[in-house]
């Protein structure tokens, strides 16, 4: 799996909050994906860190993720709306293809 | 009148009046009446004021008896007699008895230099016996707060620049404030205190009467600005049948009559906002609408958008004309909402070619985004608040749709940064420190606003405490408490060495710091019940006295940060969570950009176009203007051209010169937006002048070259 990360992976930006219905799976999802190897970085809106990489990316809903090129150029988002793994899957391993 | 004591040494007959000096003093007291010198004033006053006992008191007046009959002073003033006795209070360490006692007041000399010389601190304020009054009151209500309503710590956070306590003059009132139309359309003009009361209004130039004398009665009770909700729809029940040129002539009517209020507080015009829209507010649809003589006319709001949207569009066929020399009004601003049911209105890019032509060639027009199902009331330099579930409610009946801020307080951000010496944690725990300094500032004003408004209609804030319809005229439990910031782009120059315009981490860095500020006032709300909001201030005259008190203060690090130019003494902090004034920046990327702060800061943000001479077409203003909707967070923008107006010949043209284009005079002013309002720039205090002289004006953006516009592009 770390083969892969190395060939150009894109990075997936997780947004969640303590009270919000939808971000369990979200975050059950992160974990997934990072034990595949795939690089996932985890934001609360309850911290500061996490409110303020959230207004970076105008995020305004929860749960919320972003996919990132290597560049951290978005590659596409869902916001407050919760995309399949497959979904997620899909545009995250599409540069291997 | 001060109090003045005079030696009466050409009335020997009075000496044998007193029993332990051979003083003859006369004190003339500010009654205006003539009293001998009685030691026992100063005991009674002791005992009235402090908490000192009989005996320190009498031990005290004897003291200062003595000292001034031994200082042989031809002539004393009351004002030092006291200043003598709280001398004697200090030396016997009685501090807490020494403030009670304190007399509030000004030097002879500043007096003179006040009445000489305009106020500055407020480019609203122009120069006259009225201002002078308002000038004068200020300052002593402002020492009062600082000695009486304000605890020490929080009071010398303020001397210090550690915060600033925004309109200290204006201790006794609320700061800002929304109003809804509805009220005096529904229970007439019906003053506390008043001596004639109207019943609601039958036509609409009656209507308009009272609106403008219900703004002037509110603006002695409030510090700043005075917002209308929806004033083109609740007029419009008003409207029906009335011609073009009727209508017309209504709309000069209102903004000349705001635009004119130069006799009211203090000569100044009332800051009034008129929030505009072109559609009907999803909340209005189906509210029974109220019409001539406080009727329900049995219809909906919905059913009068036609006469809403002529009433708009004739508001700004008056803007555009500008007032009868061409210069635009200053006052009342007009704030439209930019909402999604907006694009869905038919006619809107009609209207919004009509907005935008008054904003590139008058810059009056405010563009107010509410994205969403977000309903906001605007109002101030750019307080807005988002209506929620229990406002909602409310709008069926809106005029309970009464809205007010309390206080404002704002943190000196770059002090912060001096303090931490670039260590994050200690950032961070001062940020907190200054945070709860200006939460406890809050508390202590909600305090005392809570104990005039407990006298009721009898006590001083009779107009805020009638009820007409069930609760107060200012509902306490809807204020907010507004936390303001000066300076975040300094702040992170200084901690990380960019500034915020200059690379992602730094920017990143400044959404860090709001973000902390945001998380910790929602603490705030919820442990006091109180609704804290971050408020981007104006901060007219806070961002350059920070400035010059971290000069003193912090120099020599300060002098890296502060903006302007040191050696003319005009120097600024950036407003707000502003980028650099002067950084090139293409302006829909800084209206992106400084719109990534706008959904933390929750009471209204806004962004600044500094058009300088350049006048851009209506389309692209209002391409300008869709872009920022769609494609970014911005709250608000305003577009700012400026202008000379020559006062020998009253024309006006485009930039700012220093003679007059037309007849080559001198005697010039020049005009443009300070902060959230035009004024004459003669009128600004140096640290704005500075900020002026620095504005970037985006005139390589704005141009159109080759039949295309950039902006567009």
């Amino acid at each position: 799996m770390d083969g892969l990360k190395e060939e150009g992976m894109g990075s997936l930006k997780i947004f969640t909050k303590a009270k919000c219905p939808k971000c369990p799976g979200v975050k059950e999802m992160g974990i997934e994906l990072k034990k595949e190897g795939v690089p996932v970085l985890h934001y609360d809106l309850d911290t500061i860190e996490g409110l303020a990489e959230a207004s970076f990316y105008s995020i305004l809903s929860t749960p919320s993720l972003i996919i990132e090129d290597e560049e951290e150029r978005e590659v596409i988002s869902w916001r407050g709306v919760v995309p399949t793994l497959q979904e997620v899957k899909q545009y995250l391993f599409r540069g291997l293809s | 009148m001060s109090t003045v004591i005079e030696m009466k040494g050409d009335r020997p007959g009075m000496r044998e009046e007193f029993e332990t000096t051979d003083m003859a003093l006369f004190v003339r007291t500010s009654d205006e009446s003539m009293h001998d010198w009685d030691r026992q004033r100063i005991v009674d006053a002791l005992l009235r004021e402090t908490y000192v006992d009989v005996d320190t008191a009498k031990e005290v007046a004897r003291e200062v008896e003595e000292l001034i009959a031994t200082s042989k002073i031809r002539m004393v003033t009351a004002p030092l007699i006291r200043e003598l006795v709280d001398t004697k209070l200090i030396e016997r360490g009685l501090e807490q008895a020494r403030k009670m006692h304190t007399r509030l007041g000004m030097p002879l000399f500043d007096v003179d230099q006040l009445i000489l010389h305009p106020n500055k601190e407020n480019a609203n304020v122009p120069h006259g016996p009225e201002a002078t009054n308002l000038t004068l009151a200020e300052r002593i209500k402002k020492e009062y707060a600082l000695l009486s309503v304000f605890s020490q710590e929080i009071a010398d956070a303020h001397m210090r620049g550690d915060i600033h306590l925004h309109d200290l003059g204006f201790i006794d009132r609320p700061y800002c404030s929304g109003q809804s139309l509805e009220y005096i359309k529904r229970f007439g003009l019906s003053l506390p205190n008043s001596i004639a009361m109207a019943k609601p209004a039958k036509h609409p130039e009656v209507l308009l009467a009272h609106m403008v004398k219900f703004a002037a009665a509110l603006q002695s009770h409030f510090a700043g600005a005075i917002g209308w909700d929806s004033v083109n729809l609740f007029f419009a029940p008003y409207l029906v049948g009335m011609s073009d040129r009727e209508l017309e002539q209504l709309a000069q009517m209102m903004i000349f009559e705001f635009s004119q209020q130069a006799v009211a507080r203090g000569g100044q015009a009332i800051f009034t906002d008129l929030n505009l829209y072109w559609e009907v507010p999803k909340h209005f649809e189906d509210v029974p609408a109220i019409g001539p003589g406080g009727e329900v006319t049995g219809k909906t709001y919905s059913q009068y958008i036609k006469e809403a949207q002529r009433f708009a569009w004739a508001l700004f066929d008056v803007y555009l004309e500008g007032d009868g020399s061409g210069r635009p009004f200053f006052f009342p601003k007009p704030m439209v909402h930019i909402t999604e049911k907006f694009f869905r209105t038919p006619g809107h890019m009609d209207f919004l070619h009509h907005i935008c032509e008054v904003a590139s060639e008058k810059g009056n027009t405010y563009f107010v985004f509410d994205r969403g199902e977000t309903a906001k009331i605007s109002e101030c330099c750019r307080l807005s608040f988002k209506l929620d579930q229990t406002d909602l409610e409310d709008a069926k009946q809106p005029w309970k749709m009464r809205y007010c801020a309390l206080q404002n307080v704002t943190l000196n951000l770059p002090r912060i940064a001096y303090h931490a010496k670039g260590d994050d944690t200690l950032l961070f725990s001062k940020l907190t420190e200054f945070i709860e300094n200006a939460v406890k500032a809050h508390l202590e004003k909600k305090l005392f606003i809570e104990k005039l408004l407990s006298l009721g209609e009898k006590g001083p804030l009779a107009l805020l405490a009638m009820d007409r319809d069930g609760s107060p005229y200012l509902r306490m439990h809807r204020a907010s408490f507004l936390i303001g910031m000066v300076g975040l782009n300094e702040l992170v120059q200084i901690h990380t060495g960019q500034e915020m315009h200059q690379s992602k981490q730094a920017f990143k860095f400044g959404l860090k710091v709001i973000a902390h500020m945001k998380l910790l006032i929602d603490r705030f709300s919820e442990r006091y019940g109180m609704r804290f909001l971050l408020e981007q201030t104006p901060a007219e005259s806070t961002a350059y006295r920070f400035a010059k008190l971290d000069l003193k203060y912090h120099s020599p690090k300060s002098g890296h940060a502060v903006k302007g130019d040191i050696s003319r003494g005009e120097v600024y902090y950036t407003n707000s969570t502003y980028l650099n004034n002067s950084a090139v920046l293409n302006p829909i990327e800084r209206v992106r950009q400084e719109g990534l702060f706008h959904p933390l800061i929750e009471a209204g943000a806004l962004t600044h176009i500094w058009l300088g001479e350049a006048k851009p077409s209506k389309s692209s203003l209002a391409n300008f203007v869709i872009k920022t909707f769609q494609k970014t967070q911005n709250d608000q923008i305003a577009f700012s051209p400026e202008f000379t107006t020559c006062n020998l010949c009253h024309r006006t043209s485009r930039g700012l010169r220093s003679t007059c284009a037309y007849c080559g005079s001198g005697d010039v002013d020049g005009i443009t937006r300070i902060t959230g309002y035009f004024t004459k720039v003669s009128s600004w205090n140096k640290g704005k002048i500075g900020e002026l002289r620095n504005r970037y004006r985006n005139q390589a953006f704005l141009e159109e070259s080759e039949g295309k516009v950039l902006l567009n592009s």
